[in-house]
Formats: C-alpha cells, structure tokens, sequence
C-alpha cells in the first residue's frame, strides 16, 4: 500500500517520520492529520507514537531504528527518552548515541538486516548500529552522498536510491544489501527519496506532490500489494521514459 | 513556449485611446496657470503637459506590442494556425502601424517640447501645447482600423485551446460528417458539439485523457475536403496544419455506411491524397459507424479498395462504433501504444538523455552472498487489518476525528501518555518527577529494578519463611 500525505504543508513525509515494522514516530504537530494518516493505515498493528526529538519535530531526520531498536542523538532529552520507552513495546532497544554527526536519520540508512552509514561515523557508533539494531553495517555513498540516509528509502523488500546513481554503483549496493533496488524520485522529482518518503514491509507513504507514475514505482520495488519489482522494466518502463525525457 | 493568450490587455479604440490619455494628462499635470508668472515656469507647465502626454501614448502602444505574441517566435503549427486564422501580414502590418505611431508620437513630443523652450508669451505655449495634443490625436485617429483587429484577433486568440504540440497528441481527422467529434466526446470529457451536419466542428477542439498514468491531448479537427490545399477555406487548414506541424498518432476517420455523403472511394482517395503529411508519423485508419456497417460486408470492390490504404506502410485498420460505444477504447489504446511506441524509439535514439533514465528502469537484483535468512517481516494482523475507507460508516475512529469532535486543531491537547504500554494501566499518568532532591531521576533509573525489587521480596520471604522455621525449632527446643 503506497499512500500520500503531508506535514504542514511540507512534503518531506521522511524527515517529520520514522517508519519501522514494529513501530512508527511522528512528531508533535499543529494538528492530527498527519497522525491520523499513519494511524488509518496501521491501526492498532503496530504503535504510532508522538514524540519530539532533542525538542525538534524532524523525528525521522534524527533517529534510526528497525524492528530491533532505535537510535537516537546524544541531544535527546531525558523526559523524551522515558517517554519513547514507555511509548515502545519492551524488545525493542532503545540507545541513545554519542556521535558528533547527530542527524541519525540522515546518516544511517537501514533494514532489518543491513545498514548503509556515512563513511565519517565514529568506529563506537558503527558497533552500536550493529549491536542495537543487529544489522551488518557499511560505509558507503549513494550517487557521490555522503548522506545514505536521505537519499536511500530501504525495506526488507526493496529500495529505491538518487535518480543518479549509476546502473553499476546500484549493482553494487543491490548485493550489499541483499535487496533489490531502481532508482527514482518521489514528491514530484525530487532526489532525496530517503527524506522524502518512508516505507516498511507493507507500507509506504510518500508527499502530497508525488506523481502516480512515482508512486506505482515505489510499490513495484517496495514489493507492496503484491506488486513485483518487474514491472517497473516491463508494464512501467514506457511510462517512466515519457515522463523522465 | 506560451501555448495560450488569455492574458493580453484588451485594446481600446482609437477614441477610447484618446480619452484615456488626455484624461490622465489632465487628472496628473497641474491645470491653474496665470499670465502673471514668469515664463520660465509657464514654459515648465507646458512642457509638461506635452512630454505626460506624450509619454502616456508611447506607454500606451508599447503596452499593445508587448501584449501580442510575435508571430515569428512561435510554434510552426501556431504560426501557421494564426496565419490561417488572422492573416499573418494584416496582424504583423496592424502591430507596425501601432509602433510606428509610436515613434511618431515621440517625435511630435521632443519637437514641440523644443519649441516651447522658445515661447515667449502664455498664448504662444498655450497654442503650442494645443498644436502638440492636436498632431498625436491625429496619429492616434488614424489607427482606427488597427486597433479595432487588434481587439478582435485579441478576443479570438484568448479562447483557442491550449494545443502543446510537443506533448502526446492523437489527432482525429477525415471528411465532414463521419464521427470524429463523437470519437473525441467518447474518450475525453470534452464537451464538443455533435450534429449530424457536415462542418459542425469549425475549429480546433481538444480534449485530454490519461493513458498508462500519462496525460495523452486529442485533438478534434474541422473536416477535410478531397482538394488541392491552395483551394481550401480556413476551416479545413487548420486541420490541415495540425496534421502537418503537430508530432502526433493520426486516426484517419472513415464512415463506410456512406451516410456522410461521401462515397467510400471519396474518403480513399483524400487519404491517399494527405498521406504525404503522414510522414514520420503513426498513423491508425478507424472504420466508425460499424453499428451500420462492417466491412466484411462490403461489396468486394469496396473491399479491395480499402485494402489499398493497408498497403500503406505502417497504417492499420480498426473498426468502432461511437453510437454503441464498441471497441472505442480499444481503438483509443492502440493508438497510445502506436504513439508511445514511435515516441520511445526516437528518444532511445539520443544517448545523453538515454542513460538519465536507464537506471530509472534498471532494477538491480542482488545474487545471494550468504546464507542468511532476510526474508521481510510481516505481522499477520496487518492481513486481518480493514482497509480504512474514509466513506465507511463504522470505519475506524482516528485520532483525527477525536480532535475535531474536541474542539479541533489548536484547541484540542493530545494526551501523550494515553498509549503508554505499561504493566498497569493506573500508572499510565503518574507524575513522574524529573529533578528529586537535586538529582537527575533519569541518571539514577536503572533498568533492572524491577528485577531487583523482585529478587530482593522473594529473598525476604525466604527469610521470614526460614525465621518462622526458626521459631518453631526454638519453640521445640524450650519444650524439652
């Protein structure tokens, strides 16, 4: 299922939300309707919770998380961290980390499984990554990014990079990620897809502005009601080249 | 590239031109002079007057040229559809008029400001200024007629249609009468007048549809008589024209059943005679009518006659009823492919833009380096899981409808703690303090304590059991 929403007018659905298979965040905003558009598609399945970070409302740009922890910045208040703790069921660990690029969301891209990091990250952070949220971890770029996290959107299913990454470097990190990948735009062409849009196994939920040639993308390679990432060489490919030339 | 002209200034006639101007001169400039004054500033006061006015003409006209589309800057296909439409040489010889009037007026302007530099009494510049006002009205008067087109070509241009001619374009075409309107009415939701008249549609229709989650413009022309092109009216150039600059599928409209009033070897031999415009193009022959007559059941003439227009290269030939709504779509889609299909091939055809999308449908599939287990991670209640439909009566409550049924965004305070998953549920608001005694509570919360205080109740209880076994043995003691 691939839904559109906004935050208060700001398409950047990635940086105001953190989606994982077992929990989802979202800021503390003017009104519930950005709540309510995560809360309709999830129901009582996972919890949404509400939460700021180090008193910010960009949740998705400042934590990293699976369905085995989370992380979050050294700047997280204690108040906050009580409160995601008892906002989040028990197994899931919640860490918080020392390190001096403190935008997690923005530097660390993950699944279940693996996680793509800026190459700077300090070597105790990399270990945490692995430890907390027990995944294999590498220093890579995205299309020359240092910044893996806002330009890579990741499932356990699939994932979708910068338009320009070439067809080489995606091969390259289809196999370290051990998932199928395209790369793409959402809201409208816009490159940074990891903060544009966040997605796991069943969902994902992209800005207002995205186009439905975007959006049947992303459920192709998110593999989301049983779309096959196929379709994008075959059904889709027509219509991507008309609208990308 | 503009593709509409909605919003060109409308032009006033040369009357209207001239009170407008005059009026503003009058309304901006000081009016009270007396004979008294010196005549350095009487000549000021005139000058003035002469230059305000001058300048409020030139604004004028410059407002005009700027307004209208240069005709020569356009689109081949709208140029020519203007030419057709407004005769390229009237509007380009009208726009002139305006601009020379220009430069006319500013040289009236210039000489009698030097003039007046020379008055020497309030009566000489009075009748200077008089003269000035007197010669630019002339000029003005004598626009008349262009200004009067120009309003006209200006009323028409606003309500063409928005034809882009480098988007998806299906073009219908054919002689009057044989069902292209309603082909356009069946597949857009253009509202285009159908009457069983040849030449209902005299202009330029379109219509837009989405095909494959992309936005595809028909294009409904006038129909075309089987002539030489220098002989047809301006409504059947236009059609002409769009076939000819427009790169788009072309449905060559036949009607078999003759009740157009054109023999069916009419409407062959026409498409035989513009099949030169069909170059580089895709183009599909759609048999209408069929609710009529098909066309296995044509005489064998008949037949073989049509057979000669498949001959063409890349021509196809498909039937459909508008009346009956049968096989429209499909006809519809063929030609989307048709056009797709053309349209892909020339683009793969340029490598700089190939290899900006190339990855956009590559999809990289990883080869299995180990033997993990990554399979995704669903739970099963997201499959029992309604899907939320917003129509639904008994649909979910959200934690939208909770805040509007409170008083709505900015009034309403979500209550964070509400979804605590605690042990128990009382604790859910508890005051939890954050400074105690001077101590950060968080610095000093450790983890285990629940374990702990469970450890530490069950040793107690050992204890008190093995004081109560103590007691006992010393109770048992004292006995003997």
């Amino acid at each position: 299922m691939a839904t559109r929403t906004q935050f208060e007018n700001s398409n950047e659905v990635g940086v105001f939300s953190n989606l994982t298979n077992k929990y989802c965040l979202v800021p503390v905003g003017g009104s519930e309707n950005f709540y309510s558009a995560f809360e309709a598609e999830l129901g009582d399945v996972i919890p949404v919770v509400h939460t700021t970070i180090a008193g910010t409302r960009i949740v998705g740009t400042m934590t990293a998380g699976n369905r085995r922890g989370l992380l979050v910045p050294a700047q997280t208040t204690d108040q906050e961290l009580m409160h995601l703790r008892n906002s989040l069921p028990d197994e899931i660990k919640i860490q918080r980390v020392e390190e001096r690029l403190s935008a997690l969301g923005n530097v660390i891209c993950c699944n279940d499984y693996v996680a793509l990091v800026h190459p700077d990250i300090e070597r105790e952070t990399e270990e945490l990554i692995a430890d907390v949220l027990g995944v294999e971890v590498f220093r890579q770029t995205i299309a020359g990014n240092v910044l893996v996290g806002s330009y890579c959107s990741l499932s356990n299913q699939g994932g979708l990079v910068h338009p320009q990454t070439s067809i080489q470097d995606q091969e390259e990190l289809s196999s370290l990620l051990q998932v199928p990948l395209v790369a793409g735009t959402v809201n409208r062409g816009s490159a940074v897809v990891g903060a544009g849009m966040v997605v796991n196994d069943w969902l994902a939920v992209a800005g207002y502005d995205s186009t439905f040639t975007e959006l049947s993308v992303v459920e192709s390679i998110f593999k989301l009601d049983e779309s096959k990432p196929d379709a994008i060489s075959s059904n889709l490919r027509d219509t991507l080249i008309e609208t990308y030339s | 590239m503009q593709l509409t002209w909605k919003d060109i200034g409308t032009v006033p006639s040369s009357n209207d031109m001239l009170d407008i101007v005059l009026n503003r001169t009058q309304r901006k400039t000081p009016t009270v002079i007396r004979p008294g004054f010196k005549i350095q500033r009487i000549r000021a006061f005139y000058m003035r007057k002469v230059k305000f006015t001058g300048e409020g003409f030139a604004e004028k006209f410059d407002d005009i040229i700027r307004g209208f589309p240069n005709i020569n800057d356009l689109h081949p296909f709208h140029r020519d559809l203007m030419d057709t439409l407004y005769e390229k040489n009237h509007y380009k010889v009208s726009l002139a008029a305006v601009s020379r009037a220009k430069t006319l007026i500013e040289q009236v302007s210039r000489d009698y400001v030097r003039l007046l530099k020379f008055g020497q009494s309030l009566f000489q510049c009075k009748q200077l200024k008089r003269a000035a006002l007197g010669r630019m009205a002339t000029i003005v008067k004598k626009l008349k007629d262009p200004f009067a087109y120009l309003e006209q070509v200006r009323q028409h241009l606003g309500r063409l249609p928005s034809i882009d001619p480098n988007t998806r374009t299906l073009l219908i075409c054919g002689y009057p009468n044989v069902g292209k309107s309603s082909f356009l009415r069946c597949i857009t939701k253009a509202d285009v007048e159908v009457q069983p008249y040849a030449f209902t549609t005299k202009a330029l229709y379109v219509g837009h549809f989405d095909y494959k989650y992309l936005r595809f413009q028909a294009i409904d022309t006038p129909g075309i008589l089987d002539r030489p092109t220098d002989e047809m009216n301006n409504i059947e150039m236009q059609s002409i024209y769009a076939i000819a600059h427009l790169r788009s599928c072309v449905l060559y409209f036949m009607d078999l059943s003759e009740q157009c009033g054109f023999s069916i070897e009419q409407q062959v031999k026409l498409f035989h005679s513009i099949k030169p415009l069909f170059a580089n193009k895709s183009v599909l022959v759609v048999i209408n009518k069929t609710d009529i007559i098909k066309i296995e059941d044509l005489e064998q003439s008949s037949q073989d006659l049509i057979k000669t227009v498949m001959n063409v290269p890349g021509v196809e030939i498909m039937q459909t009823s508008c009346y009956h709504d049968d096989n429209v779509m499909q006809v519809r889609n063929k030609a989307c492919e048709k056009l797709l299909t053309a349209r892909i091939e020339q683009k793969l055809k340029g490598t700089a833009r190939v290899n900006n999308i190339l990855n956009k449908i590559h999809v990289s599939t990883p080869q299995a380096r180990d033997e993990l287990d990554r399979s995704p991670f669903i739970p099963e209640e997201i499959k029992a899981l309604k899907k939320y439909d917003v129509n639904d009566p008994d649909k979910r409550r959200l934690a939208k409808d909770v805040e509007a049924e409170n008083g709505g965004a900015g009034v309403y305070n979500v209550n964070l703690k509400d979804q605590y998953l605690l042990d128990d549920e009382e604790w859910k608001n508890d005051v939890m303090p954050e400074i105690l005694d001077g101590k950060n509570v968080y610095d000093f919360l450790d983890p285990e304590i629940a374990a702990k205080l469970a450890a530490l109740e069950e040793e107690e209880e050992r204890l008190e059991q093995e004081g109560l076994k103590q007691q006992i043995f010393d109770a048992k003691i004292k006995g003997f």
